[in-house]
């Protein structure tokens, strides 16, 4: 009754194989990918980077390259650190206005310039620039052909400060939020995985970092630097925004620090901390990123507020608060409110579109639905 | 669940101890000193004795750790001091500025749940149909506005170009000499753009909160049962997903209690609203250090009480958890 006829296995070889898998942060990106508006968002951020880091390219009364006596100076790097800008144009008196002295003191230098001939921190003056006519004051400044966003009371452009105004916000949002994210997932990988009593100090040190209002913190702390810098302000953020990156990541390491693989480890005999930065905290980073990414955003707005209110970097601040502090105290210039209102609020909503996104393609829970 | 709340209560007043102690080593760090406004009035010639007066009446003779003991043993007296600035005991300055600001802040608590929680049905009811996309994209965008843009746009709109609504102030000028009928329309007109400002915000968290949560629940088997079953869409809806998304919502509310109290300080300076947030920012730039700290010493009572009440709203929405 048997057959001796039995169905073979087949060979090995011809077995189909699965596919190796991609692995996590490739399949978020391909999840991330497909959402349209999380993308579009992405590709704002980017144009802000981009305006940012380009800023005395794009508005600025100094030449991005010139050539002056025979050497090739950059002095719109001025506008990033003052000590970047050449001192030969000092000694030659150059009185920070380039496009005549150029052609007056050297006949045969060239300079390339930027888009817009517009300072940020000062009034552009009759004659400066071809034919131009000096910029409007006080309640004249409306949008103009050659100030396109208007000028402020002092008339100084509304355009230029909003460009080098990127490049201050951006920083803002990313150097604080790394500080803070350092500050965060050190302290709470720490008091997840070791536990016990050091993560009772932890938690009560978060609780108290909490419930400082963190205006009190932030004013005391920048009264009591001498001269503070936008670096200043930045620190302080930091150290004031990390507590819910802490808790979270707190939790997640009090989740993770049983799971299997981490067992394994400890018994082959890997060390602690290694376990905690190779093991751990990869798998715990996920749900980080969300809280940092709407942090983001949240320091723009906060540093945003504190200029409004006067507190943030000492003027001259071409940060997009001062502009809106300017346009509070004459509401008959609305393109003082308008513009830098709405470029707050599309950095804002593309961090939280961007967050969002983030936070639901590394949802594990939705990894099955294919969304 | 008692002996848990003790331990918390008591950990939370060390953690008050440490909080007003740091405070106050740093307010008196800063620069300047209550007497900074009158010593730079040259109309006023202060002789040092008298100097030496004022200094001894504030407290500001002694090194910060003696002056913060001496305004602890105030404070275990039931006595917060006087403000340096305003001439009043701390107490009643923040008793007349809490008026102003529970009026803002607990009108739009209202308004933003009882708004909120229908959209929120609605949203999740209609998910994935165009309109409740756009609409959702809306809550979404509102959510992203920052509030102080918003309140400058809107007196732009409604102040300046169309005069429809007063620009500041909580009271007109001639408020007193008002009949009742009057005054309460003329508070509500002052109170219409700050309480705007402070709820759309929240109302468009609340309702993607709502909205997320009910999609969530909605997919539960519980939920396919009663349809089965044949229960109404009404019933299904409010008797039985609703209810299950109440936790979260219930802990949020404990979470909002320090803001009620607190104010928003950029809102309450952009309207003029004399309130707590004002107060906070009037004391800060007067170097008012008693009331600086009565402020700080609220805000963070209200911060630990309004997590141990989300966390006791939480043992008690959700039977399955308890504490030992």
């Amino acid at each position: 009754m048997t057959t001796d006829t039995a169905p073979q296995p087949p060979p090995i070889e011809t077995l189909p194989t699965a596919a190796p898998s991609r692995g996590y942060w490739s399949e978020v990106w391909l999840r991330f990918r497909r959402r349209k508006l999380a993308m579009i968002a992405l590709g704002y951020i980017g144009f802000m980077v981009v305006v940012a880091v380009f800023a005395p390219a794009i508005a600025g009364t100094k030449p991005v390259v010139c050539r002056y006596k025979g050497n090739l100076y950059f002095p719109a790097l001025g506008y990033f650190n003052s000590k970047w800008e050449n001192p030969v144009f000092y000694h030659d008196k150059f009185r920070r206005e380039y496009p005549t002295n150029l052609k007056e003191k050297d006949p045969q230098s060239w300079a390339i310039w930027p888009l817009v001939y517009q300072d940020p921190y000062r009034r552009v003056r009759e004659g400066e620039w071809e034919d131009r006519p000096g910029n409007p004051r006080r309640d004249e400044g409306h949008p103009n052909r050659y100030n396109i966003f208007g000028t402020n009371q002092a008339g100084v452009d509304v355009f230029a400060q909003m460009v080098h105004g990127t490049t201050i916000a951006l920083l803002v949002g990313f150097v604080s939020m790394g500080i803070a994210g350092t500050i965060g997932i050190a302290v709470g990988a720490i008091a997840g995985y070791v536990g016990g009593w050091v993560d009772i100090l932890l938690s009560r040190l978060i609780e108290v970092v909490i419930c400082i209002p963190s205006l009190v913190l932030i004013l005391a702390i920048i009264a009591v630097i001498d001269k503070p810098t936008i670096w200043h302000m930045m620190a302080v953020l930091g150290c004031t925004r990390w507590t819910d990156i802490a808790r979270l990541t707190r939790a997640e390491f009090i989740k993770l620090r049983d799971s299997d693989f981490v067992i394994a480890a400890r018994a082959v005999g890997v060390g602690q901390l290694r376990i905690i930065i190779r093991y751990i905290l990869p798998n715990a980073l996920a749900p980080v990123l969300v809280p940092i990414t709407f942090g983001i955003a949240g320091a723009i707005l906060i540093e945003s507020g504190l200029s409004f209110l006067g507190f943030g970097s000492p003027p001259p601040n071409p940060s997009w608060g001062t502009l809106l502090n300017a346009g509070r105290t004459n509401l008959q210039l609305w393109w003082l409110v308008v513009f830098p209102g709405t470029a707050i609020f599309l950095a804002v909503l593309a961090y939280n579109i961007v967050g969002e996104g983030i936070q639901e393609t590394t949802d594990p829970r939705l990894r099955g639905t294919g969304r | 669940m008692v002996s848990y709340f003790v331990r918390r209560t008591l950990i939370g007043l060390l953690t008050l101890l440490l909080i007003t102690f740091l405070i106050y080593g740093l307010i008196r760090a800063m620069p300047g000193s209550p007497m900074t406004g009158e010593m730079m009035d040259p109309s006023r010639r202060l002789d040092p004795a008298d100097i030496a007066r004022m200094e001894r009446a504030f407290g500001l003779d002694k090194p910060w750790y003696q002056a913060y003991g001496v305004w602890l043993t105030n404070l275990m007296q039931l006595d917060m001091g006087r403000s340096l600035h305003q001439k009043q005991p701390v107490v009643n300055l923040i008793i007349e500025r809490m008026g102003p600001t529970l009026l803002l802040s607990i009108t739009s608590l209202f308004l933003s749940y009882i708004l909120s929680i229908p959209m929120g049905l609605i949203a999740s009811i209609r998910a994935g149909k165009t309109d409740e996309r756009v609409m959702s994209t809306v809550l979404y965008m509102l959510y992203s506005f920052p509030a102080f843009v918003a309140a400058l746009l809107l007196q732009i709109l409604f102040a300046v170009r169309l005069g429809w609504l007063p620009l500041l102030g909580m009271y007109s000028d001639d408020f007193a000499s008002m009949t009742t009928h009057e005054k309460v329309w003329d508070l509500f007109l002052h109170a219409l753009l700050p309480v705007t400002c402070y709820t759309y915000a929240s109302l468009a968290y609340y309702s993607r909160f709502i909205r997320s949560n009910m999609l969530e629940v909605i997919q539960q088997d519980y939920i396919r049962t009663a349809r089965a079953k044949g229960v109404g869409e009404v019933r299904v809806i409010f008797h039985h997903a609703f209810r299950n998304t109440l936790i979260p919502l219930v802990t949020l509310m404990g979470l909002t209690l320090p803001s009620l109290l607190s104010g928003s300080i950029i809102l309450e300076q952009i309207f003029s609203w004399p309130g707590m947030g004002r107060l906070f920012f009037e004391s800060i730039s007067a170097r008012d250090y008693p009331t600086i700290m009565g402020l700080t010493l609220m805000f963070s009572v209200l911060t630990l009480l309004g997590q141990m009440l989300a966390d006791f709203l939480y043992a008690v929405v959700d039977p399955r958890v308890s504490y030992h």
